[in-house]
């Protein structure tokens, strides 16, 4: 997309893997309106392409995706020096102890259930975590 | 199926031991016709010439007494024959008893094998079954849950006025239609955590818990909904600072929130729905802490109070306001109470309100006594 909004001065960016066209659209839509450049990536391996180049300030991941899942997005991340450090946020409406405690195993900085929250509250979080 | 003749004795073996005549008068007829044989043999020999007929007389006593020496031997050994054949006969009786229970037994066995053949083979079905059940509950919750969420922020977005400007109507039919999906998130919600109680899935994790903030951050979440519904929501502050709770705070999170949400869903505007807290001290070693969610509803039916934690089960004053409902709310509060260790239960004045109280232990005392 606009690769060139992330290197302006202030502006923050997020990176949005998500395989679901409306529901990424949406999401996309409103962390713009909050101010943030918005990167987007339609499955796990485009992520990984994606982060070959982009650091970005924060990574909204879905869990169920085609090809490679989020899970394995999450272990190339943390194990590439140049974003380990990102925060990234699981967006996903896998929820099941099994899927919280193994994405906490591999280091997540929160899990949302999206049917759970509305994009308002998925905005604060992020606004939370980048503010630290 | 059994050979039933077993009553009739052994025909062949109680002949053997019967004599065609009495045995007395047949050594009588045996003893003479032997001496008149002896006579008629010395006689014709010549080995004795001119016998003397009285020195017989002796002969044929002695044979005689021999006679009946042997004919008693013989009769004793009857008797004896016939004892012996009653308890073969017994014993043959007996035989085919315990042949009959043996073969009975064998019966029963080979039925038992079956049965639990059967037994095993059902228990195998119900488990894949089981199996099946909860891959289909937690595959198509999560499959329902990508459009809910579509859905939702589609509207919450639209309420926002983010997409234009709306009407005081339309954005009445928008928050039905909010509300509506928020029910259906809900209800998948219960259905998924009902699953995982079911399957003891699980997993508690305690920690310490500031109860007062963790029910601050519950009361902010309602706050729109009481709002709209025009009920007012309080949490009384405890005067003193309580102890921490030994607590999973997800999972109290959600009892909070079921018992909230029913409080307010069976309570009318002008209603009034408050949280307080105390120390309940069970005894000088042991303390809790209480919770009281108190509300202003519809109250519970005197009659349905001993069922309203059970599983799928919603009070008929329930369904008349509200059709729509798991029954499932207070199924899994109960669950989580249980689980912490504490209590739960209610007093209810119908048509007044409900009072739900539940304790949670103190971190750090020691467990409860049951």
């Amino acid at each position: 997309m606009d690769t060139e909004k992330t290197n302006g001065e202030n502006k923050k960016t997020i990176l949005i893997v998500e395989d679901d066209e409306f529901l990424r659209s949406l999401t996309a839509k409103r962390i713009e309106k909050e101010g943030y450049g918005v990167e987007v990536a339609v499955d796990g391996e485009n992520a990984i392409t994606v982060l070959e180049t982009l650091k970005p300030d924060l990574i909204l991941l879905d869990l169920l995706l085609p090809g490679k899942d989020g899970f394995e997005v999450l272990k190339k991340i943390r194990s590439n020096e140049a974003v380990k450090a990102v925060p990234v946020i699981i967006f996903s409406n896998l929820g099941q102890k099994e899927d919280i405690e193994k994405a906490k195993s591999l280091g997540v900085d929160d899990f949302l259930i999206k049917a759970n929250f509305t994009l308002d509250d998925v905005v604060a979080k992020i606004n939370k975590l980048i503010a630290q | 199926m059994e050979n039933t003749d077993q009553s009739s004795p052994p025909a062949k073996l109680i002949e053997l031991g019967r004599l065609p005549v009495n045995p007395l008068i047949f050594w009588v007829v045996v003893t003479a016709a032997l001496v008149v044989a002896i006579i008629l043999i010395l006689n014709a020999t010549g080995v004795v010439v001119g016998v003397n007929w009285l020195l017989l007389v002796p002969v044929a006593a002695y044979l005689f007494i021999i006679g009946l020496f042997l004919a008693y031997l013989s009769k004793f050994y009857r008797e004896r024959n016939r004892l012996m054949l009653e308890r073969v006969r017994d014993e043959q009786i007996k035989l085919a008893e315990f042949k009959k229970l043996n073969q009975d037994l064998e019966n029963y066995a080979k039925q038992l094998f079956d049965k639990d053949f059967e037994l095993t083979l059902a228990n195998k079905r119900l488990q894949n079954l089981e199996r099946a059940k909860s891959k289909f509950v937690s595959v198509t919750t999560h499959q329902l849950r990508t459009p809910l969420a579509a859905i939702k922020w589609t509207f919450h977005m639209l309420l926002g006025g983010s997409l234009g400007k709306i009407t005081a109507e339309q954005k009445n039919f928008l928050q039905k239609g909010y509300d509506s999906t928020q029910r259906i998130i809900t209800i998948i919600n219960d259905l998924l955590n009902v699953d995982y109680i079911e399957a003891d899935k699980t997993d508690y994790n305690f920690l310490p818990v500031n109860l007062a903030e963790l029910i601050d951050g519950i009361i902010f979440e309602f706050t729109n909904q009481v709002d709209s519904k025009k009920i007012k929501l309080s949490f009384h502050q405890p005067t003193s600072v309580l102890p921490k709770v030994a607590a999973d705070p997800v999972k109290i999170s959600m009892l909070l929130e079921n018992l909230l949400d029913n409080a307010i869903k069976y309570t009318s505007a002008g209603g009034r729905v408050t949280i307080s807290l105390s120390d309940a001290r069970i005894n000088s070693a042991q303390s809790s802490v209480e919770v009281i969610v108190a509300d202003t509803g519809i109250g519970i039916l005197p009659a349905e109070r001993d069922k309203i934690f059970h599983r799928f089960f919603r009070g008929s004053n329930a369904i008349q306001l509200k059709p729509d409902g798991t029954g499932l709310g207070l199924f899994i509060a109960q669950d989580i109470v249980e689980k912490h260790g504490g209590q739960i239960w209610f007093e209810s004045q119908l048509g007044e309100g409900t009072n739900f109280h539940f304790t949670l232990p103190v971190f750090g005392a020691p467990p409860a006594k049951v």
